[in-house]
């Protein structure tokens, strides 16, 4: 008996060591075959295995931004094909490494996940599908708070996150991280892009009234718009700061009738900017008489879909800040908007053309990077510099990874100025990307690490 | 005295909305005894057939067949799904109706999609009224939209109209002895079953009003049946359950309540659970409602 277990421990002995070399033989074999390999460690879902590489895309298919979710995805899987086949912006995006013929020799497959329009959601789909489907990039999102929940959870996983619409400063400012990228603007550059257009039309003397969401961007948008008039001599009478989703904003309203203010600035977004201007029409404020002036309305950030919601009887003559918009006539935007309109009948939205180019963007760093590895991937977006995507020049700043590129200053049109449904912003001013560049410690926060812990 | 006139006018016309909800929600409650919580959804149905008709035929179109819509409507789901849970708890009436409205938002959802339908309001309707030119006691230029004052008047007409109905009709003095006993009325030969039937229309038919008349202010959207149940539901708790004054006095609580509190965000948003919380804690049976109920 006791020879017996002498025995097996010798063996047991012996096919460690074995196993133990072996191990170390195929660790050490991935160095001579992949770039930067030596320092490359499992993260999230790296190593990728099979010939497929999975993206994720997580929209509000519910909610209250449904129908931007829906444009969204629509952009989504138009960058697929694109990536897969070539054409549309893979023609005028450059520096570009894209082929046409997937990300580094892999076919791109994705899945999708249903944020509902809620942070808590949003990180359980992304979460799902960060386990189970193994996506290697998530990306996605309508509105801020989402965004940065979002955020959080994949830089915590591993898993590069490119922000879909979010215009707070605080996905790039006090909540920004080293895994988190955003395209699109934000509310420090509407501020900055705005008040002197504003000062410009409306006149210097002017006494302004907010109303704001009451969530990390509203309160982001309010702070950057109040800066950005006081510089320019207006005076902030009040802000209320306004719930989500509220179906009427009657009270509000009649707070800023009863003040003395003549200019009304809208910090909303989506359905509360659609029902809050609706209303304030409704209660005359833009042919009331206020200090010898006529009252105006201000909506920051604008969008095509919004204008469609109020109607352009509501938002003609006002002013506000848009990302990007199908009437662009660059090369870029009029291959995308060729493209999209080509598969699906219609035009764009800019939350479609932010999205589009995320994946782009994520596509060829993995290109230049050589490799899926997240550490590689993000030097390579890091201090980006790219043309032609729409919005002229733009660069992937390095220290807060806030995209920085020309703003666009839109105006409603009138219906009679309209040359079709979806003609209904007209842009009035560019604002030069080095005028809308800021500090990028300002708004605080840390990146973190390259390698999440 | 502008500002406080505006302020009132505005609590009086954000009650008019809940009022008109809760109406319908405390009625059905007080005679069929079903605690309907897709009562949000029939409002938003109306709101949706309103805004659907208006823009092809008309508002004075929808004005007259909305209401019979809602009113069919009512009828179908009283018959084929609610009659079947009046022997049922609380809590599963509340479940299927809940499902229904979740239904109900979804298919919206569907057809129309997440967005707001725009509701154009008719011309008589839009524009705003110079009070001041009426009202000397105003200082200045006071203006206040048409239409919302025009919702304060339809809303408590509708409430003198049911009030009356109730009161002095032979069909309301039957469904007042219904709610008492119905099975009293049953053995004398009354067929109770039928005005309970017609009831719950009229229920759907107080949702179609305030769909008609609501909508051009809320918008149409296929969340905002929710949105507006929930207080009206909680009028409907705070006014005492199947109470009609109690519901009306609730509702004009709640909305001078939200509009003085508009300044104060961080009080405004929870004043009316606020409100709610402290009532019901002193008079657990709400406002005006019947002793021993719900209590």
């Amino acid at each position: 008996m006791a020879k017996k277990s002498d025995i097996s421990k010798t063996i047991s002995r012996r096919s460690i060591l074995k196993a133990g070399a072996l191990g170390s033989v195929a660790m050490s074999a991935p160095m001579f075959y992949a770039k930067n390999a030596w320092a490359e460690s499992a993260i999230g879902n790296y190593p990728i295995e099979g010939d497929t590489v999975m993206l994720g895309f997580n929209v509000p298919q519910t909610g209250a931004y449904a129908d931007e979710g829906a444009d969204e995805l629509r952009a989504y899987k138009l960058a697929v094909t694109h990536l897969n086949n070539g054409g549309g912006m893979l023609d005028t995006f450059k520096p570009s490494k894209l082929t046409g013929s997937g990300i580094l020799g892999k076919k791109v497959d994705y899945v999708v996940g249903d944020t509902q329009t809620k942070a808590d959601a949003a990180r359980t789909s992304a979460r799902r599908m960060i386990e189970r489907d193994k996506i290697i990039m998530l990306t996605g999102g309508s509105s801020s708070g989402i965004a940065i929940a979002q955020q959080y959870l994949a830089s915590e996983m591993g898993i590069i996150f490119m922000a879909g619409l979010t215009h707070s400063n605080d996905t790039t400012g006090k909540d920004k991280r080293r895994y988190g990228f955003r395209h699109f603007f934000n509310a420090e550059m509407t501020g900055i892009a705005l008040s002197p257009i504003l000062a410009e039309t409306y006149g210097k003397e002017r006494r302004a009234f907010h109303l704001t969401a009451d969530y990390s961007w509203g309160h982001t948008q309010y702070d950057a718009m109040k800066r950005g008039t006081e510089a320019q001599g207006w005076t902030t009478v009040n802000n209320l700061m306004t719930p989500v989703g509220a179906p009427d904003f009657s009270q509000y309203l009649t707070e800023v009738l009863s003040s003395d203010a003549d200019i009304l600035v809208l910090n909303h977004y989506g359905k509360d900017m659609v029902n809050s201007l609706s209303q304030a029409v409704e209660f005359g404020m833009r042919e009331l008489q206020k200090n010898g002036k006529t009252m105006e309305i201000v909506v920051p950030l604008f969008s095509r879909l919004m204008a469609q919601g109020a109607g352009s009887s509501k938002i003609q003559g006002v002013l506000g800040t848009t990302n990007w918009n199908w009437s662009l006539q660059d090369e870029g935007s009029q291959a995308f908007v060729k493209a999209f309109e080509a598969e699906y009948g219609f035009p764009p939205s800019m939350a479609a053309h932010t999205c589009y180019c995320q994946t782009l963007l994520y596509a060829n760093a993995c290109e230049v990077a050589g490799t899926f590895y997240p550490p590689e991937v993000i030097k390579a977006l890091e201090g980006f510099e790219f043309d032609g995507m729409g919005n002229g020049k733009t660069l992937y700043r390095a220290e807060d990874h806030q995209c920085f590129k020309d703003i666009l200053v839109v105006k409603g049109k009138s219906p009679a100025d309209k040359t079709g449904e979806f003609d209904l912003l007209e842009l009035v001013g560019t604002t030069p990307r080095e005028t809308v560049t800021y500090d990028a410690s300002i708004f605080g926060g840390e990146l973190g690490p390259y390698e999440p812990a | 005295m502008n500002y406080l006139f505006l302020q009132v006018l505005t609590g009086l016309q954000i009650s008019a909305l809940y009022m008109l909800i809760a109406l319908g929600l405390t009625l059905i409650f007080g005679t069929l005894g079903v605690v309907n919580f897709a009562h949000g959804a029939l409002f938003m149905l109306g709101a949706y057939f309103a805004v659907v008709i208006s823009d092809a035929f008309g508002f004075s179109v929808a004005l007259v067949s909305v209401p019979i819509l809602l009113f069919i409507v009512g009828i179908i789901l009283e018959r084929g799904l609610i009659r079947f849970f009046y022997e049922r708890s609380h809590t599963d009436q509340i479940l299927v109706t809940f499902g229904l409205a979740i239904v109900i938002g979804e298919v919206l959802k569907t057809i129309y999609g997440a967005n707001n339908l725009p509701f154009a309001k008719p011309s008589w309707g839009s524009g705003i009224v110079k009070l001041h030119e009426y009202l000397p006691f105003l200082e200045g230029f006071v203006a206040y939209p048409k239409w919302r004052l025009i919702l304060v008047v339809v809303s408590f007409s509708t409430v003198a109209a049911l009030f009356l109905l109730l009161q002095f009709t032979r069909f309301g003095l039957i469904v007042r002895a219904g709610m008492r006993d119905s099975q009293m009325l049953a053995f004398l030969g009354v067929n109770i079953t039928r005005r309970f039937t017609i009831v719950f229309g009229i229920g759907a038919v107080i949702a179609a009003i305030a769909g008609l008349f609501g909508g051009p202010i809320t918008q149409v959207e296929p969340e905002l049946g929710m949105k507006l149940l929930i207080p009206s539901f909680l009028v409907v708790v705070v006014g005492g359950m199947g109470s009609l004054p109690g519901a009306v006095l609730a509702s004009l609580l709640f909305g001078m309540a939200l509009s003085f509190t508009a300044k104060y965000a961080e009080i405004q948003q929870i004043i009316i659970y606020l409100l709610a919380v402290v009532i019901l804690l002193v008079r657990p049976r709400g406002l005006m409602g019947k002793k021993g109920l719900m209590e």
